[in-house]
């Protein structure tokens, strides 16, 4: 005999089957008006960066997610972000302070150490600050040349919409900082993101490669991207100058202490430069899979980790990396130290967590 | 009961004494004219034979098992040439169980696999997949851009060099999971189906599709060249060919099919046991199976006449008309041996049995026609081609059985033997020996202590019985393909590919439908990764695919693989350069125009409670997100066609109990004119829908296409012994007899051919639970259960009920005395 639960099932589906067949004129909610949906899948999906903001990791991904963990990677909670793009990276230079940029141009900030956040800035406001910004140099300037071509690069990033993503985000501290992106796409704020300067005219970048990493070693401020592309900023002539590397493919990011730097990118490939990238030393990896992480563990020693999942290890002495056996490699595309010397790494598939040997 | 024929009918020993004017116009028509008739009916037999051997056909259709005009089956149907991924692919995977795919031996048995499979007619060659497939390819971002090749290196010769290359090639292109193993034990062949053959322009006999599977692959490499013994077995060696896809599975269901109509035979010889033991008599009961078999004959020859197929459903209906035969057609026998021993002549008795079963005979068989009309409801097309095809067999049986058995009684006659017995048998139960001995100890639920202890009894399972059948569920319980059994080498094949590859095969797609190029719109795919998304939530749901996958991965690879690029960008030129990739690497996910994509689901199971929440994920986000422009359409893919499957059989269960169980009151209420009568009749048959359900759930059989008539048919067959039984007991308390007296007669009259008829009816259908199709399986043993339960609960509860409330003679309307009603040849008449 028919049971009353299931009766109750059936005319809700009915009802569902009548509404369906009115059609609706349902309006588009772009990514960047739409709020990050709360998922407990969020730590299993794709995450592209992770950092820390005091003894607290934050981590970004796909679809708006940010995620912050208090027991280093055990357990991840995740934050009220106001946009659903996919968030690209991260940086807190203070226990409290942060900021996550990514596709569509979105600037967030959080003054919570990552808990709220807030979009500063978005892919359809960075056309007109360059109109803007341009503009009043060269009505200051006429006779430069320049001016009136960043200008006219502006006015195409407004037509174009909001389509270019910022690969990474770095600040010095609570107010100064650093956003980049494809297509020589770099701004950067002296007022914690309340207001954004374009710094393209200050990047030696003529051809306008992708600007796929910053990051600061302790006494150099470092860009890396695409065809062999590194820059370091050269504090007397305010611009980001060009260092020659002995590569031509991409670099995906840039890590290093004082004193030394080291790049690595495409189909396995790592320089390391003590001298402040006047000579380079290629490391060896024996790997064609491209290294899209780095980090600087506990003892001082540099790990990086591939597309596939493969973890290297840097031994001081040793010019090959060593690679650790671990189990169950996935992509990784983001490392941090967590306290007690673990390691959590982000990538495809979520956060995982590498305990100290 | 000899008395009581005695009564109207009188004994005529000899033809001359016999009036042939007497009786109504059909008897003088059919016995006045017998050698005539006997010619017609044998010549009509001989036509519908040639038909039914010339032209019926096995054809079991995927599109006749699914409701029509379900709105979601309305979507697929309209949609279904745009969805090349859910179309028709067979996927065969070549196990190595010695060792790993990277052995020479084993790349040779898998070439030969590709090249056979390539020649196969029907195949799709140009999107066959496979490790030797020229257009499975690795990829690579270097310094210089992409850089590429097959995986199958071009000069593969079996070198360790060339295994190494591969082993390099196959981690490059990223096809662990998808076409190769994720343990590297085996690798899949997809082999995408053309809906019509190139060559001949008919669609594709999956039939002999399977069979070449079999044959040229499965015996060729498994079994090496030996053939298999058994259907189910597996082979021993070193390869393994496993098969799965929609062709296949109409393959085996096919053989399924055959097998089960072997089991026709067994019904046949299990109601001629049941007959001859019975009658005692060779002679009437090769009559009577042969007046049943010959019903069959008519059945399938009209239905293939018409056009119809036998499907895995409407073989019921030769299996039900043969049995409904052997039961009309043994009450004639068992009319007619009565009269004879009592000294009637063969002819007169004939006549005799038709002038008091023809009416009854027939009122019968549209109780049992209530059952299947009722099927005719259910909006699915195999169904109600059962119920046509049933209808046909009930209306041929009163040719065959009400007709043909008693003419050809009149020549044949029954042995004295066996008439004698007869006899002896009535006597015996007269006097509470023998049989008797049964009839009394039924005569007891007549009795307050007995009665009362069956109601409880019959209370508390019906309680108990409710209890459990609260965890009925809708749709197929188990894994893999519902269709055939667990343990079936098809579903161990899938269990096999399910555990050792990445993606199941319970997919629920929805589909996007757009203008042309519409799906490569940012907006549509922002809004297709969020329909993926929020499936995704649900815990059933293993992971999703769409263009959206496609689009993340060609537009990080146009970043140098950089996996902060794995993302939708809204710049049309690089979605444009996407969707072109996508066309080549993945065309499966969208249609030519781009105007129609699946966003699909991969489920880790098809239980009803997960489709339910499926659907509901799915229908809440097309219902937000639909617009003019696009549209957001449920479903496709095999768990989406069985969510719609469900949603109909759900409803289509209640309305069919509602509508069969009216027409049986009305039925009851007409036939005893009486509301108490009628509760005895029906509580009975409730009771046994209850337990049946409880039975569903205790065998883990959930509510679906094929059980949907098994209840139909278990209450309008069911509904027949409480007529029987009651309208003679009725007849005798209208009488003025007390309720036992009335019943011990009703049981006498009536007891033994309830019987008969639940035995052979069960009989012809137990067969079944053997069947290699699971439903088939199922149907078999709900179908017995039914029969046998509603016999005993007529046999058993009928009394019982009856004391409590057909008490005494007073609370009987009186017949009018005018005889409006001719009492006697009534209740006579309803057996």
């Amino acid at each position: 005999m028919c049971s009353f639960n299931k009766c109750v099932l059936l005319v809700l589906c009915a009802t569902l089957t009548l509404v369906q067949g009115v059609a609706q004129a349902a309006s588009f909610v772009d990514v960047l008006e739409l709020p990050a949906k709360a998922s407990a899948l969020a730590q299993r999906s794709p995450l592209l960066d992770v950092t820390r903001a005091g003894e607290r990791l934050v981590a970004v991904g796909q679809r708006g997610h940010i995620l912050y963990s208090d027991d280093a990677g055990q357990s991840w909670q995740q934050a009220a972000v106001p946009v659903s793009a996919d968030l690209n990276a991260v940086h807190f230079p203070t226990a409290e302070l942060g900021w996550a940029v990514g596709n569509d141009g979105v600037i967030l900030h959080s003054s919570d150490a990552g808990v709220t956040w807030n979009k500063q800035l978005d892919g359809r406001e960075i056309g007109a600050l360059l109109v803007r910004h341009y503009g009043a140099l060269a009505s200051a300037e006429p006779a430069n040349e320049q001016w009136p071509l960043l200008v006219a690069e502006g006015e195409r990033l407004t037509a174009d919409g909001a389509d270019k993503p910022f690969l990474d985000v770095w600040f010095a501290d609570a107010k100064r900082g650093y956003a980049v992106g494809v297509f020589n796409l770099i701004l950067a704020t002296r007022d914690g993101g309340q207001s954004w300067t374009p710094l393209q005219d200050r990047t030696d970048n003529p051809q306008g490669l992708h600007l796929n990493a910053i990051a600061f070693t302790g006494d150099a401020l470092y860009l890396a991207g695409e065809q062999g592309l590194l820059r370091t900023w050269d504090a007397e002539q305010e611009r980001f100058v060009a260092i020659a590397t002995p590569y031509q493919g991409s670099y995906f990011g840039v890590i290093g202490r004082p004193g030394e730097v080291l790049v690595y990118g495409l189909r396995g490939h790592v320089f390391h430069s003590r001298d402040g990238g006047q000579s380079w030393t290629q490391r060896d990896t024996e790997l064609q899979v491209s290294i899209t992480a780095g980090v600087l563990d506990d003892g001082g020693r540099y790990q990086l980790f591939t597309q596939a999942g493969h973890r290297l290890l840097a031994s001081n002495g040793q010019t090959a990396l060593q690679i650790l056996p671990q189990q169950g490699q996935s992509p990784v595309a983001g490392a941090v130290l967590a306290g007690a010397g673990a390691l959590v790494l982000v990538g495809a598939r979520g956060a995982r967590t590498l305990s100290a040997e | 009961m000899g008395n009581m024929k005695q009564d109207t009918m009188p004994v005529i020993a000899h033809l001359r004494d016999f009036d042939t004017r007497t009786g109504n116009l059909l008897e003088r028509l059919v016995f006045n004219h017998r050698p005539l008739f006997v010619v017609l009916m044998a010549l009509v037999t001989l036509l519908l034979g040639y038909m039914a051997v010339t032209r019926l056909e096995m054809r079991p259709s995927f599109e006749k098992m699914i409701p029509q005009s379900q709105p979601y089956i309305q979507n697929y149907l309209e949609n279904r040439a745009a969805l090349r991924g859910l179309g028709n692919s067979v996927r065969v995977v070549v196990e190595n169980t010695e060792g790993d795919i990277y052995d020479p031996e084993y790349l040779e048995v898998l070439k030969q696999v590709n090249d056979e499979l390539f020649l196969t007619a029907g195949v799709d060659r140009a999107w066959m997949k496979s490790l030797w497939s020229p257009g499975v390819r690795w990829t690579e971002v270097t310094e210089e851009g992409f850089q590429g090749g097959p995986v199958m290196p071009d000069t593969y010769s079996g070198t360790p060099a060339d295994i190494e290359l591969l082993r390099q090639n196959i981690n490059r292109a990223g096809i662990v999971g998808s076409l190769v193993a994720s343990d590297f034990k085996s690798s899949m062949l997809i082999v995408p189906l053309l809906d019509k053959d190139s060559a001949t322009g008919q669609g594709i006999d999956y039939h002999q599709f399977s069979r070449v599977l079999e044959e040229k692959l499965r015996d060729q490499y498994e079994f090496a060249g030996g053939g298999a013994l058994q259907a189910d077995a597996e082979g021993s060696g070193k390869i393994k060919i496993r098969v799965i896809g929609f062709a296949k599975l109409i393959g085996d269901l096919i053989d399924g099919l055959i097998q089960v109509m072997m089991f026709f035979g067994v019904a046949v010889l299990s109601a001629f046991c049941i007959i001859l033991l019975y009658t005692r008599c060779l002679r009437s009961t090769l009559l009577v199976i042969g007046c049943s078999l010959m019903a069959v004959v008519w059945q399938l020859g009209i239905v293939s006449w018409l056009g119809y197929a036998i499907d895995p459903y409407s073989i019921l209906v030769p299996f039900l008309i043969f049995a409904i035969g052997v039961s009309h057609a043994s009450q004639k026998m068992n009319g007619i041996m009565q009269d004879i021993a009592q000294g009637t002549h063969k002819l007169v008795a004939a006549r005799y049995t038709f002038r008091r079963l023809f009416i009854a005979g027939v009122t019968a068989l549209l109780s049992d026609a209530v059952g299947f009309a009722v099927l005719m409801l259910i909006d699915i097309p195999v169904i109600q081609e059962l119920a046509i095809t049933a209808s046909i067999g009930v209306a041929v049986l009163i040719f065959t059985t009400l007709l043909t058995m008693p003419v050809a009684l009149s020549y044949v006659g029954v042995s004295a033997k066996a008439a004698e017995r007869a006899l002896i048998i009535d006597a015996h139960a007269t006097q509470h020996r023998g049989l008797g001995k049964l009839w009394d100890l039924l005569d007891l639920f007549t009795t307050p202590k007995w009665a009362t202890g069956a109601v409880l009894v019959a209370v508390l399972l019906g309680i108990g019985g409710f209890v459990v059948s609260l965890q009925l569920k809708i749709g197929d319980l188990d894994s893999g393909a519902p269709e055939l059994r667990k343990d079936s080498r098809y579903n161990r094949d899938n269990a096999y590919i399910t555990s050792h590859y990445a993606l199941s095969s319970d997919m629920f797609a929805v589909m996007i439908k757009t203008g042309p190029e519409g799906c490569l719109n940012y907006r549509t795919l922002v809004l297709a990764d969020r329909l993926a998304w929020e499936l995704q939530q649900h815990p059933q749901v293993q992971t999703t695919v769409s263009l959206v996958n496609a689009v993340r991965q060609i537009t990080a690879g146009s970043f140098e693989g950089n996996p902060k690029l794995s993302s939708i960008q809204r710049n049309q030129d690089m979605l444009n350069y996407a969707a072109q990739q996508a066309s080549v690497n993945a065309p499966e996910l969208f249609n030519t125009d781009c105007s129609l994509m699946p966003v699909i689901a991969y489920l880790a199971d098809h239980k009803a409670e997960t489709l339910d929440e499926v659907v509901a994920i799915a229908e809440r986000f097309a219902e937000d997100n639909s617009s003019e422009d696009r549209q957001f359409l449920l479903a496709a893919g095999s768990a989406g066609i069985e969510a719609a499957t469900n949603i109909v059989v759900r409803e289509a269960n209640r309305t069919m109990l509602l509508y069969v169980y009216t027409a049986v009151i009305i039925f009851c209420l007409i036939a005893f004119r009486s509301w108490r009568a009628a509760v005895v009749a029906i509580l009975p048959l409730v009771l046994t829908s209850i337990l049946c359900e409880a039975l569903m759930v205790y065998m883990g059989i959930g509510v679906k296409v094929a059980t949907l008539p098994v209840i139909a048919l278990g209450v309008g067959i069911g509904i027949d012994y409480a007529l029987y039984l009651l309208s003679v007991q009725l007849h005798f308390q209208r009488q003025g007899l007390s309720l036992s007296a009335a019943y011990k007669n009703a049981v006498a009259f009536t007891g033994r051919v309830v019987g008969l008829v639940g035995i052979t009816l069960a009989a012809g259908v137990i067969t079944w639970a053997w069947s290699p199709i699971k439903f088939q399986a199922d149907m078999g043993i709900l179908l017995t259960f039914m029969f046998v339960w509603n016999m005993l609960g007529a046999l058993i509860l009928i009394p019982a009920l009856s004391h409590f409330l057909l008490p005494a003679q007073a609370q009987m309307k009186p017949i009018p005395a005018d005889g409006t009603v001719p009492a006697k040849r009534k209740t006579e008449a309803v057996t």
